[in-house]
């Protein structure tokens, strides 16, 4: 592998001297740059605390609205239709057998310590997921092998063809390229070295403070500095934006959407999103493994108040996970609410005064919040609904023990049919917590995770949701809409329906 | 007075041996394995062994109290497992913001308080006293987080005068420190303005009936310097003390305002403990409190002794 | 009398509370309560949202959680008098239901304080010794911790919920009870009449329970009004962060949390449930002022509630 790192920090200071010399001539007048930013820091608030900042090994959504900016992947979701196209590798190619994927990499990237990227540094990325078995790990079951044949190549050797390889390389930041050797030199919980547009240059208990990487491969970034701030008291949040405190935030209540944008203080966009919330029962608990119950319960449901209640108008019912912008959308919707019909299902199992804890949690209000209009729908059929309202750690190991009737919860930020299904519906899936397992089922799961043609793999999928959908393994509630709101100051900013929040091109006037 | 001394920081040393004990027993009163319950799903074997190993878990309990113990006085409070850095460090970054809330709502407590209650203890069973009454009374019945935002509401977004949220160094921009400590200061101090104006009547009252007052008036000393020279003197020594247990709770962090607030103080800083169980980071943070707690109590005890030498009897 | 004051006689207790032959009656304390107006005001409020929490649902004109999603946010009318909240329910039928857990919630958690304290504080103050060291010493050490938090804390390690909201709350005012009770227990246990029963050969329980008890429990009284007061704030401060009373369950200081982020499209949301949060709280403060001043002349509670405040 070769490294230069002395001279591209070298080609760092001569770009830093040029831009100091060409604003020279004017102290008072704005600084325009090539990228047309005028600079200024861009002020966020988000609503959680970052865990920590290394990509590999965090799950909060926090950390990663922070690492969307400081990192890179081989490829991206496109902001529009959420297809795939170049970052950091420019080309792809599958083999004919579908068992060999070769990516060909950008030549002109460097890290924000100076040093350029290679085939080296993938490598050492993905190495790193699979044998230390990190968070994503599992992405990459069918990989046997990546390999780097020249600096500007890189192999993956694949076990059976695995036609969404692209999902798993670039969906979103949790598949980071770091450099050769980061996890060794650097703490990554809270040092980054990236190729993103921004650097990370503070990690403090009031904030984050990012600061513009002026070797940026990409176009931007159009503002010198970005602070992430935490505000997690909505209402806080909300006026911080309003009296020009931030710039930005996400923390924006549901129910103050349609005044503010009457208002035009601030601009508030929507955006459905990618994400879907499902109530699911336990197939292990009596009378809970009985398909009449758990039709009966899907019967009983008034899904456009669950929505209602969920967003303000903002959530789209939905009996199947995936929302109907996507192409792997199908539209199948077998339930309407007939209390009748779900009475009497209920007497044909010989099921009377049935009591159902519901598991929700407060780490995602809309919970709380849907958890009473069902236990208001159920009663009507006659079904108690206890309302558990847990701790989110609380709620994962009871959901990991089996130790529930129903929970409530939703998956975020999905692209491919496979993160939507899978793991979730095969019978030994490892986020299978119902307990559904229908031969059939995986079969077709497990045809469509390896079938190339598109038209083919979505046919199996659309017949595994609708026998998912019929045996309600998972209950589907709705998928709701992505909310953010910014100050008139703001340009260039493009809400996003997989909630990544990206700033490279964002200015300030 | 020496052997008062001695006693009362004997006393504090026995009850800190016992707080630390309590604290160290969190980790171990928690039904479950704390390692276990702390990685929740992200559970994988090799994280698990490093984090039981850095926290000395696999040692027998009477070693690890004694290493924690020892560790602690030294300043190392461990590791937090939620996000890998020292517990020390995490707590050093959020202190000045809870010392400036602290020390903020206590001068905000006092200038309610120390008016208001003598006003109606001058003047008892009058208006006067009535309204303050009422006035302190209604302070301490209003849920705190409610107050914080309705002051956000009218301060911020309505009127524009300050910041709603956050926290800015002292020594980063003097200006915009003071500017982003009012809200919080006033919400916090008006309960325990609150809570102090009463007892400021009452000791106030106390030192009206006092035979020194009675003797101060009876000499035709003008009211002005019996109030200023004796009421005032003798009733503020009580109202020290309140006022130090006030502040020790203050400086534990007050959880919802920083919350509502924005606030990165040390009370954030527990809560977010408690919800993720970073068990280490906990117990550091409730051992500092303790400590805290303990600190201000003798400071307070001692000064009044040197005030009042009839109690170092 | 700080958090560690081990002298029976601090500068707040230099007198004695309430000396014994001067001890209240409760007509008698009942009839020094209505002569202060503003006392009197405040039992006949505590009285109405008794009535209200014991009739409960009987008064309720709909049910604790009857959602109607075509009818949510809607302002107060004839129909909702105190409107209806986000998921279409009907407020003023929420707050009056939602009295009796509130309510509960305060006098269960007092109640665990209070007989936990007494005893403690009885033991400590009767014995002395080592056992009133030992058990000064714990409280000295559950003190040293912030309440708010030490009630977290306890509902973390035993899950959250109304009946844990109540314990956590109860262990919480344990230790003001203990000295509130210790340091009467001191002043008392020296008086003739207790040294009087030792001499004719009665029993320890008997004399703590027959000859002092009576005469330590105007302070506690005093103690117990504010700490209601406390006890209610603290459930809806537990509330605010979701430990609290669980939906769809309604307590007063869960509306009020949940009403928050309403205010500015659904005003009484949050307005109703708090002035019932108000008017209980301040209620409690101004009858345990007027306890106090009819009782504790020394101030004694007061010392200590303030100390109580997390």
């Amino acid at each position: 592998m070769i490294r230069t790192p002395r001279a591209s920090a070298l080609a760092a200071t001569v770009a830093l001297l040029a831009a100091a010399a060409c604003s020279d001539g004017g102290d008072d007048v704005p600084v325009g740059g090539e990228e047309a930013g005028s600079g200024g820091t861009f002020v966020a608030a988000i609503s959680a605390q970052p865990d920590q900042l290394d990509p590999h090994q965090t799950t909060a959504y926090a950390s990663f609205q922070v690492l969307e900016n400081v990192y890179d992947t081989l490829v991206v979701p496109n902001p529009d239709d959420l297809t795939f196209e170049p970052s950091l590798a420019t080309d792809w190619e599958t083999s004919e057998d579908g068992l060999t994927w070769t990516f060909t990499l950008r030549d002109d990237v460097t890290f924000h310590d100076g040093s350029e990227l290679d085939s080296a540094d993938v490598v050492y990325t993905f190495r790193r997921i699979i044998d230390e078995e990190l968070q994503n790990a599992y992405r990459f079951a069918t990989v046997e092998d990546v390999r780097a044949p020249d600096p500007t190549t890189v192999e993956f050797v694949l076990s059976e063809p695995t036609p969404n390889l692209l999902d798993h390389v670039g969906s979103y930041k949790g598949v980071a390229i770091l450099p050769e050797g980061a996890a060794e030199d650097l703490d990554l919980a809270t040092e980054a070295n990236g190729t993103g547009p921004f650097r990370l240059e503070d990690v403090g208990a009031d904030g984050i403070t990012l600061t513009a990487f002026e070797d940026y491969w990409g176009e931007g970034p159009g503002v010198d500095e970005v602070e992430f701030r935490f505000i997690s008291e909505p209402t806080t949040a909300l006026t911080a934006l309003q009296t020009g405190e931030v710039h930005w935030t996400d923390n924006v209540p549901a129910q103050r959407v349609e005044e503010l944008q009457g208002s035009g203080d601030v601009t508030v966009e929507t955006v459905p999103s990618v994400d879907y919330w499902y109530m699911a029962v336990n197939f292990a608990r009596p009378p809970f493994d009985r398909a009449e119950v758990r039709e009966a319960i899907a019967l009983a449901l008034d899904r456009e108040a669950i929505a209602d209640a969920a967003q303000f108008g903002l959530a789209r019912v939905n009996q199947t996970a995936i929302p109907e912008e996507s192409f792997w959308y199908h539209d199948y919707a077998p339930y309407e609410r007939d209390v009748d019909a779900a009475r009497d299902l209920l007497a044909e199992a010989g099921v009377e005064d049935l009591t159902m804890g519901l598991m929700v949690t407060d780490e995602y209000p809309e919970t709380v919040e849907v958890a009473q209009v069902i236990a208001a729908n159920l009663e009507e059929v006659g079904i108690t609904v206890d309302i558990q309202t847990e701790q989110f750690s609380t709620w994962l190991d009871r959901q990991g023990a089996g130790d529930f009737d129903a929970f409530l919860l939703g998956w975020l930020g999905n692209l491919d049919p496979y993160g939507y299904y899978h793991s979730q519906h095969v019978c030994e899936g490892e986020n299978n917590y119902q307990g559904y397992c229908d031969p059939e089922t995986d079969e077709l799961l497990e045809r469509a995770a390896t079938e190339a043609d598109e038209d083919a793999r979505k046919e199996l999928y659309d017949e595994a949701a609708e026998r998912i959908v019929d045996a309600n393994s998972y209950i589907y509630l709705y998928n709701p809409s992505v909310v953010q709101a910014w100050t008139d100051e703001v340009s260039g900013y493009e809400l996003r329906p997989d909630r990544a929040i990206n700033l490279e091109t964002v200015t300030l006037s | 007075m020496t052997r008062y001394l001695l006693r009362r920081v004997g006393q504090s040393v026995v009850v800190l041996f016992g707080v630390s004990v309590a604290v160290f027993s969190i980790i171990h009163l928690v039904p479950g394995d704390p390692v276990r319950l702390a990685l929740g799903t992200r559970f994988d074997q090799r994280t698990y062994d490093a984090l039981v190993a850095r926290a000395g878990l696999d040692d027998p309990v009477l070693v690890q109290y004694v290493n924690w113990l020892g560790n602690a006085l030294t300043g190392d409070l461990g590791v937090s497992f939620r996000s890998g850095r020292p517990v020390t460090e995490l707590i050093l970054e959020r202190l000045p913001a809870t010392l400036s809330l602290a020390f903020g709502a206590i001068v905000v407590a006092l200038l309610i308080a120390v008016p208001l209650g003598l006003v109606s203890a001058l003047r008892p069973r009058s208006a006067v006293d009535y309204v303050a009454t009422f006035v302190s009374q209604a302070g301490i019945s209003i849920p705190d987080f409610w107050l914080a935002i309705v002051a956000i509401l009218v301060f911020s977004l309505t009127l524009g005068w300050l910041p709603s949220s956050g926290y800015v160094g002292l020594t980063e921009d003097p200006v915009e420190w003071a500017r982003h400590l009012v809200l919080p200061a006033v919400v916090v101090g008006t309960v325990s303005g609150a809570v102090l104006t009463r007892f400021v009547r009452s000791s106030a009252l106390e030192a009206l009936g006092e035979d020194y007052t009675r003797t101060a008036r009876a000499k035709g000393l003008p009211r002005r310097v019996v109030i200023g020279r004796h009421v005032l003197r003798n009733a503020l020594v009580p109202v020290v003390t309140v006022t130090g247990i006030q502040l020790a709770y203050l400086l534990s962090g007050v959880v919802i305002v920083e919350v509502v607030f924005a606030w990165q103080g040390l009370g954030q800083l527990a809560l977010q403990a408690v919800e993720t169980r970073d068990y280490p980071l906990l117990q550091g943070a409730v051992l500092l409190f303790a400590v805290f707690f303990l600190v201000v109590n003798l400071v307070v005890d001692l000064l009044y002794a040197v005030v009042d030498p009839r109690i170092s009897r | 009398m700080t958090a560690l004051d081990d002298t029976p006689a601090g500068p707040a207790e230099a007198g004695q509370v309430a000396a014994p032959d001067e001890a209240v009656g409760a007509r008698g304390l009942l009839r020094a309560l209505l002569r202060n107006r503003l006392a009197a005001a405040a039992l006949v409020v505590l009285a109405i949202f008794v009535v209200v929490a014991v009739l409960g649902e009987r008064l309720a004109p709909y049910g604790r959680n009857e959602v109607s999603s075509a009818d949510k946010l809607r302002a107060p009318s004839l129909e909702h008098p105190f409107g209806t909240d986000q998921l279409g329910r009907d407020v003023l039928s929420r707050v009056l239901i939602g009295a009796e857990p509130s309510l509960r919630v305060g006098l269960v958690a007092v109640g665990i304080a209070l007989v936990a304290g007494v005893v403690l504080g009885l033991v400590a103050g009767y014995y002395r010794g080592l056992v009133d060291d030992v058990v000064m010493r714990c409280m000295d050490v559950l003190f040293a911790f912030p309440a708010i938090l030490l009630a977290i804390a306890v509902m973390a390690i035993r899950g959250r919920g109304a009946t844990n909201a109540m314990i956590a709350i109860g262990v919480v005012y344990t230790p003001i009870f203990a000295r509130v009770t210790r340091a009467s227990v001191l002043t008392v246990r020296e008086q003739v009449f207790v040294r009087a029963a030792r001499s004719i050969g009665a029993g320890d329980l008997r004399i703590m329970t027959r000859h002092v008890l009576p005469n330590v429990a105007a302070p506690i009284i005093v103690q117990t009004s504010i700490s209601l007061a406390f006890a209610i704030l603290a459930e809806a401060a537990l509330s605010f962060i979701g430990l609290g009373t669980q939906p769809p369950e309604p307590s007063w200081g869960r509306m009020l949390a949940d009403g928050r982020g309403f205010i500015q499209d659904a005003w009484w949301m949050a307005v109703f449930p708090g002035l019932a949060i108000f008017a209980v709280v301040l209620s409690f403060n101004v009858t345990g002022d007027a306890l106090r001043d009819a009782l504790d002349p020394r101030q004694r509670s007061a010392i200590e509630s303030a100390a109580g405040r997390g």
